[in-house]
């Protein structure tokens, strides 16, 4: 069953298009990362999924049902904003507690949610005393109060630290994986999304570009590209470079993917040890296949944008 | 889970917010002050003042005088900046959250912003009357019911006007300042048309503004002026009513679209 079904969703501001003919699926107990760079309508298309913005055109159904102004579908939803804002002046268990008695669930859940994102010691602190990063727990800790069956979070991980946002992306993992609730995420740190998603949407100038689940879109998209691993990677990678077959390099501190002309993977093995050798690099390894979410990101945009 | 507790719930916070520490003590004080210290009952200042009513009349309008000042500045606050600052910074968008309808949402806010400031208001007010003029509020309720509608409705005009200002900008400054720029603007028109009234005998202009300030059309009915001629302009009480109907009619229009834009077109 499809928790969000959208299809040919439009917004725009004025002359500026933010969202143009957006179609996105999201079935139930799936993590799916909604992706792409700043502007891209990423914001627009989840505000318009919780039914705060209204689309100029198309269809949104949350549950089955259209989410504006729509009391059912905020029960089973829990929202992560990418800004939190709450009453300030009020203190963040009692404000959970108040939470709980709007959804109608057990005041105990207030700490239960606090202690899953490491918050209890600010139980008594007032919400406009939180740092941003503690704010953005609150935030999640407040979505959870009610057990949802479906989470949106716009830029979840922002604000937080390293440490908090691994222990995040695992609160992830054990809720979809436990309790089976899914999750929307958008983000712009790809790697993260990578770890919790097993689906994404690629986002660009209002459109879904790619979409599907993750092994899918791999196959489709990371076709002709090898990763290699070494210590030199600057200076094998201009080597590689000069090859003939090769179509694009691209370097980063461990190393660099080369992508390839199809069926020129096998070539690579061959050339590369020799390559390193002439430059004193350290081969520490080579894989077909393996590409990043980023070069994913990376290949379905500069795909489209080459049609 | 009972239907009527996450409107509650919302409506306790917003209550919390908007009359956290030290607003309600502050205003409760100044109430207090316009209505025991400030008030003046000098019945003799107003010549042609001869009915019980027009006594209770007076004796009303005197009492409110201050705290009406008092309760538009907690009013506007409530709304301008209570209501903007949450919508600008995305506080109304987490009580979108929630399972409640969006006009369950502003009247939350509204109840919170105008409803509690017109208790504390009116509670002080009619707790002074009976102490400071115990035999009129026996003998009087209707006239001093009907001067509290006539004083109030004005000032609910503004709010309305800020509150539709406060939505469509989504932020409360403008709104604001818009409001008292309203407030002190009809003010100054209500004392020109009145000079006006008296310079052309035509009480036209007095009949516009009444629309929009029903007390003048009262203060007329009871011939309660200071300084002024009553013989321009004698609406008897039906008319009188008819002014302090019309003005609730734009209250509630103002209102009404209030809530119209907020459920169906307020994009946050």
């Amino acid at each position: 069953m499809s928790l969000i079904v959208a299809e040919e969703l439009g917004k725009r501001y004025g002359v500026v298009v933010a969202v143009d003919g957006l179609n996105l699926k999201l079935d139930e107990g799936s993590v799916t990362g909604l992706i792409g760079p700043n502007g891209a309508g990423k914001t627009t298309t989840i505000k318009m999924i919780l039914g705060l913005l209204k689309p100029d055109r198309g269809v949104v159904r949350v549950f089955g049902q259209d989410p504006w102004d729509n009391p059912d579908i905020r029960s089973m939803t829990g929202i992560v904003y990418e800004k939190a804002f709450f009453p300030a002046h009020q203190k963040t268990l009692e404000y959970l507690e108040r939470v709980c008695r709007i959804y109608g669930v057990s005041e105990s859940r207030a700490m239960e949610v606090l202690e899953a994102v490491n918050l209890q010691e600010a139980s008594n602190r007032e919400i406009r005393a939180l740092s941003a990063g503690m704010l953005q727990k609150f935030a999640i800790a407040h979505a959870l109060v009610h057990k949802p069956k479906l989470i949106v979070a716009d830029e979840m991980t922002a604000n937080l630290d390293p440490q908090a946002r691994s222990e995040l992306l695992e609160l992830v993992l054990n809720l979809n994986k436990e309790e089976k609730v899914a999750f929307l995420l958008s983000s712009h740190i790809l790697p993260e999304l990578s770890m919790v998603c097993d689906s994404v949407a690629i986002i660009n100038r209002g459109k879904v570009w790619a979409s599907g689940e993750l092994s899918d879109l791999y196959d489709k998209y990371a076709v002709g590209i090898v990763r290699v691993t070494t210590d030199r990677p600057e200076k094998l990678a201009a080597e590689v470079k000069k090859l003939n077959y090769v179509k694009d390099v691209d370097t980063d501190v461990r190393g660099f993917s080369v992508t390839v002309v199809e069926g020129k993977e096998d070539e690579i093995y061959e050339d590369v040890p020799g390559l390193a050798k002439r430059v004193k690099a350290k081969l520490l390894g080579i894989e077909t296949g393996s590409a990043s979410l980023q070069e994913l990101y990376r290949l379905a945009v500069s795909g489209k944008e080459r049609k | 889970m009972g239907k009527g507790k996450p409107f509650l719930e919302v409506l306790a916070s917003a209550i919390h917010e908007d009359f956290r520490f030290p607003f309600l003590e502050l205003f409760a004080f100044l109430y207090m002050l316009g209505a025991f210290a400030l008030a003046n009952f000098s019945v003799s200042l107003y010549s042609q003042v001869s009915t019980n009513e027009a006594v209770a009349y007076v004796v009303t309008t005197s009492l409110i005088g201050f705290s009406l000042l008092f309760f538009l500045i907690l009013v506007f606050k409530n709304i301008a900046y209570g209501l903007g600052s949450e919508l600008e910074k995305g506080i109304i968008q987490t009580y979108f959250s929630y399972p409640l309808k969006r006009w369950a949402i502003l009247t939350a806010k509204l109840l919170s912003g105008i409803g509690v400031s017109l208790l504390l208001f009116l509670g002080i007010q009619i707790s002074a009357f009976y102490i400071l003029a115990p035999d009129i509020v026996s003998t009087q309720l209707s006239t001093i019911m009907l001067t509290y509608a006539a004083n109030l409705s004005f000032p609910l005009i503004i709010s309305g006007i800020i509150l539709l200002l406060t939505l469509q900008l989504g932020r409360g400054g403008i709104g604001l300042v818009v409001g008292i720029m309203l407030y002190l603007g009809m003010s100054i028109a209500s004392q020109i048309a009145l000079l006006v009234a008296q310079a052309t005998e035509s009480a036209l202009g007095v009949q516009i503004i009444s629309m929009f300030s029903p007390n003048y059309a009262l203060q007329y009915h009871y011939r309660a002026l200071v300084g002024a001629s009553s013989s321009l302009w004698n609406p008897t009480l039906s008319e009188t009513m008819l002014y302090i109907g019309g003005s609730y009619a734009i209250v509630a229009a103002l209102f009404i679209l209030g809530y119209i834009y907020f459920s169906r077109r307020l994009n946050l």
